[in-house]
């Protein structure tokens, strides 16, 4: 449940960004033959309603209706009472307090005379919502809109970049309050970062450890006690105003493998400032991986905000102008590494 | 045997006794207890869904690193990373023909499982597991006996943490650090700062702390799966005589809510025997849902479980039960004022667990 700095600063966000953002999207809509369309929301989900509003749910749920013009609105089972704060951190929409959100998006659409409503993510819209919506407008054709929405969504605006900027800064901060020498258990090393990254404003942060690098790459959140061992690797998944990053260090007692991580940090950086639209990301990393001496690719994986989540693997060409969540496992000569950067793609 | 093989061992006999070859089970990190009550995988990122059978439970899982996680903390499940999680299941349901499927929640279903309820014999028994989940075994009231310890220290960690000039997400901070270094994987905390104007609790927002506020906090850990809550209200500085007496009467409300808990009341008792003292005070239109949401709630694998206390509410209270009593709400003069404690339903009345003293605590300015 998210517990972090929330709150909405029209320097931050913008409106103006906020209604730029929507005017693409019914442009994007008007183009594809949707009336309206409609976003499920809720802490694990957040993120299309977030970048349309700013909003994101401490709890519950709710739908957020697009109609074609005019304000959004949002319909939720939080409380009259939550209504307040909700106002604070979506100054757009009209928020419609109701314990059935998709029976009062349902009247909308019907009243409205919509006749083709985009859904993001449609096959999973929980089955409540759906028998809601469904029974308030039962002529109106629902069909996925997730692709038109991920389209749309992927190339990011300043706002949206000085918001990722500021995750990045909060986990990097975070990460560098870890003394490798002194750092002995992977409860106390999680609980360090993470009260760190809170005490900068994160929204959100997400610590996960891998304790013992060379017996196992696989990162934990980590609670309690667990010994580390001579090399190990931690992930900061770090939350501000909505924008979520990642990043993974991976950390060595012995020289020699500090030697290899601090070539491999400076490789990861490099690499993240020069991913280039427009071409395959495995051929710019297979590149970019003959420039690391004895660098073998382990594991890969890009992460974007294409939909609900905040962070989702995605596995196309990536456009300019987009955003990325880069991880990556390597063997340095034999020594495990795991890295993780945000990337914001050129060209 | 461990909380998790209990429970286990226990769905697995009532699935039966209802005549149920499979249970679908949905989970995410807001709404988890239904799948982690099968699984014991605490969900941070993604959705999940599990299918439990007599013969195993497989766990679908569509976050990759989600995936990972759970192969090394769920011991005897079959953890499967499914990038395309509907498609996976929808393939894994289709191998279980003519068999009788319960899915619960089912109002959080993925609306492509649920529209196939015909052909593949899927029925919602969400109220099984509600039954499940409110009803505990000796061993998960253990757990938020445990959890509840860790409650009570975080909720000292917070209060040393309340000073003038912090701001509120920093107090937060410092509990969730402590958290992390105590087995603590998940945490619900809304916090409240000022006075008379504050009329709730909601995420930190920034607010710096000053000398006069009140600063009320739902602080719920969890422990092994289990949230114990612990709600208090503390002041920066000397509490001021109308908050003493605003509080005396929170304390009397709690009180007298926790004397009406026993085995075979109803919800709406309890609630009624705390709403009865602010009444008597001529206070009665703030314990409204103008005002307040609830007057307690079910603890356990989810952070706000059934029952909910209300007087509206006649769900019968039983022995093993866990509930939170707390007769949170808007005071006309001083402010949102917030105190709750964690007890366990016994046949003669009710164990408490929360062992902060019941007081308005005064934090130095």
């Amino acid at each position: 449940m998210r517990r972090g700095l929330m709150g909405w600063n029209a320097e931050e966000l913008p409106k103006a960004a906020l209604e730029a953002r929507i005017a693409r999207l019914r442009g994007a809509m008007q183009r594809n033959g949707f009336d309206a369309a409609l976003f499920y929301t809720n802490l694990v989900q957040p993120s299309a309603v977030t970048w349309l509003t700013g909003f994101t749910p401490y709890w519950s749920d709710g739908m957020l209706l697009l109609p074609k013009d005019g304000a959004p609105v949002f319909a939720t089972a939080l409380s009259k009472r939550v209504a307040n704060w909700i106002r604070t951190t979506d100054t757009l929409s009209e928020i419609v307090n109701t314990p059935k959100p998709g029976a009062a998006v349902g009247k909308r659409i019907a009243d409205a005379g919509c006749k083709r409503v985009g859904v993001l993510e449609y096959d999973a819209l929980p089955a409540g919502l759906f028998d809601e919506i469904a029974g308030a407008a039962p002529a109106v054709e629902l069909a996925d809109i997730s692709d038109v929405f991920a389209d749309t969504r992927r190339l990011i605006d300043d706002a949206e970049r000085a918001l990722i900027s500021r995750a990045d800064q909060l986990a990097t901060s975070a990460l560098d309050q870890i003394d490798v020498n002194g750092a002995t258990d992977a409860g106390v090393v999680a609980g360090l970062v993470e009260k760190h990254a809170r005490l900068g404003g994160a929204e959100e942060a997400y610590i996960a450890v891998a304790a013992d690098l060379d017996a196992d790459r696989r990162l934990v959140r980590v609670s309690g006690t667990l010994p580390l061992a001579g090399r190990f690797a931690v992930r900061a998944s770090v939350a501000y105003k909505g924008a979520w990053v990642r990043r993974i260090r991976s950390f060595a007692r012995d020289e020699a493998a500090q030697r290899v991580y601090a070539a491999a940090e400076a490789w990861l950086a490099q690499v993240a400032s020069s991913i280039e639209g427009g071409r395959p990301l495995e051929m710019q990393l297979a590149a970019h991986l003959k420039t690391l001496p004895g660098a073998s690719l382990r594991a890969s994986m890009a992460e974007s905000s294409i939909g609900g989540y905040p962070l989702a693997a995605v596995s196309d060409t990536p456009p300019a102008g987009s955003f990325l969540v880069l991880t990556l496992a390597l063997s340095l000569g034999g020594i495990p590494w795991v890295g993780a950067a945000p990337v914001f793609v050129g060209g | 045997m461990s909380v998790f093989t209990d429970r286990r061992a226990r769905l697995l006999q009532e699935m039966a006794g209802e005549g149920l070859d499979v249970l679908l089970l949905y989970g995410n990190a807001w709404q988890n207890d239904y799948l982690r009550y099968a699984t014991d995988f605490g969900i941070l990122e993604g959705q999940a869904l599990a299918i439990v059978r007599e013969d195993g439970i497989a766990l679908y899982v569509d976050s990759a690193i989600e995936a990972d996680r759970a192969a090394l903390e769920c011991t005897g499940i079959e953890v499967v990373h499914a990038a395309d999680l509907l498609d996976e299941v929808d393939k894994a349901l289709n191998r279980l023909s003519n068999r009788r499927i319960g899915t619960a929640p089912a109002r959080l279903i993925p609306r492509k499982l649920a529209a196939r309820a015909k052909d593949l014999n899927l029925g919602d028994r969400t109220s099984f597991l509600d039954r499940l989940l409110m009803g505990k075994l000796a061993s998960e009231v253990d757990a938020i006996r445990r959890a509840c310890k860790v409650a009570d220290e975080g909720y000292a960690v917070f209060r040393d943490a309340a000073r003038p000039g912090r701001a509120d997400y920093e107090l937060i901070a410092e509990a969730e650090a402590f958290f992390r270094s105590k087995g603590v994987d998940d945490n619900f905390q809304i916090i409240g700062v000022g006075g008379p104007e504050v009329r709730g609790m909601a995420p930190p927002s920034g607010k710096k702390l000053k000398r006069g506020d009140m600063v009320t906090t739902e602080l719920t850990p969890c422990v092994d799966g289990y949230y114990a809550q612990i709600c208090r209200t503390l002041v920066i500085g000397e509490p001021t005589a109308e908050q003493n007496k605003a509080f005396a009467l929170y304390r009397e409300a709690m009180e007298a809510g926790i004397a009406a808990v026993r085995d075979g009341v109803t919800a709406a008792d309890i609630a009624r025997a705390e709403n009865e003292i602010f009444r008597r005070e001529g206070l009665g239109d703030y314990v409204t849902d103008q005002y307040t949401r609830v007057r307690g709630h079910g603890v356990g694998l989810f952070a706000d479980t059934k029952p909910h206390i209300l007087e509206d509410v006649t769900t019968r209270i039983d022995a093993g039960m866990t509930l939170i009593v707390h007769p949170n709400t808007y005071h006309p003069v001083v402010g949102y004022l917030v105190l709750g404690d964690v007890v366990a339903v016994t046949k003669e009345g009710c164990e408490v667990f929360t062992a902060t003293p019941r007081e308005l605590f005064g934090q130095p300015a």
